[in-house]
């Protein structure tokens, strides 16, 4: 993608987006693992309150008043994760179906005339604002798995942790280059 | 006489009305262009506002980027949350 802008602004307000191939795969698990994550928290509000990820997702409104933090989340929790779900689930909607090598009747939206490999996603503006949270939401939920501490450094080691972090700073790029074309 | 009178009554509803913040945490994972657009598009500041309040958290570890009765701040922090930023409100003295 290097020299090439990701994102570009229609005149009608939506956006262009552009990702290799492999890259819609990578949303595509990431956003599917998100709906799920999300659509489990949301019908069973006891996980949301055991599983670390749902702590950051949903933190305590009150920082001192743990009655007044449970009664908040008592009345704001499922709401939440099901707009959080809605999102992933149009991130999830706009990159199209399953892509097949060689069988382009399947990729989703219009490849680019001589970049034949790239896939070209368009996003309304609504499609945008669930892009902007859910690649938050992401990034939140892979920060609890890496184990970022407070000061950003990460703690997790194992054979996960390289491809997890690499995931991580992607979709902070992402989400970066999102944020420049529509907040000019 | 009536004035003073008023303006007392007014002084004391705007305190009774308005002793709530809400606040925005730093955390190591928010970008800090996306942090200063939510605050740009969802509280209507200007860029520059944005961006004060913006370094404020980043620097400060917190800001104050609202204020008023208790039940528009829980309205506010649970945007922030939809917005995944770490939002929680208290009394304005706390």
């Amino acid at each position: 993608m290097s020299g090439l802008r990701r994102f570009t602004r229609q005149e009608s307000g939506a956006l262009l987006a552009q990702f290799e191939p492999i890259e819609v795969d990578l949303l595509r698990l990431a956003a599917g693992q998100l709906v799920e994550m999300l659509d489990a928290g949301a019908t069973d509000p006891a996980l949301a309150q055991t599983d670390g990820v749902f702590g950051r997702l949903l933190p305590d409104a009150y920082r001192d008043d743990d009655e007044a933090a449970a009664e908040f989340r008592r009345f704001t929790a499922t709401g939440l994760l099901e707009r959080k779900a809605q999102n992933a689930q149009i991130v999830l909607n706009s990159l199209g179906t399953k892509h097949e090598t060689g069988l382009d009747e399947t990729v989703p939206g219009d490849t680019v005339p001589g970049e034949t490999d790239l896939v070209t996603i368009s996003l309304d503006p609504d499609a945008v604002q669930a892009w902007l949270r859910s690649l938050t939401d992401l990034r939140l939920t892979l920060a609890d798995r890496l184990q970022i501490s407070p000061d950003g450094v990460i703690h997790l080691v194992g054979e996960d942790a390289p491809f997890l972090r690499e995931l991580y700073e992607w979709l902070g790029m992402l989400q970066e280059e999102l944020v420049y074309t529509i907040d000019v | 006489m009536t004035k003073t009178a008023e303006r007392t009554q007014l002084h004391e509803q705007v305190v009774l009305d308005r002793p709530w913040v809400t606040l925005v945490w730093d955390d190591p994972v928010n970008l800090m262009s996306y942090v200063a657009y939510v605050f740009r598009s969802y509280f209507g500041v200007t860029p520059k506002q944005a961006e004060r309040l913006m370094l404020q958290v980043h620097n400060n570890g917190r800001a104050v980027v609202a204020t008023g009765n208790r039940e528009s701040m829980e309205r506010h922090v649970e945007a922030m949350h939809g917005y995944g930023l770490w939002a929680t409100l208290a009394k304005a003295d706390e």
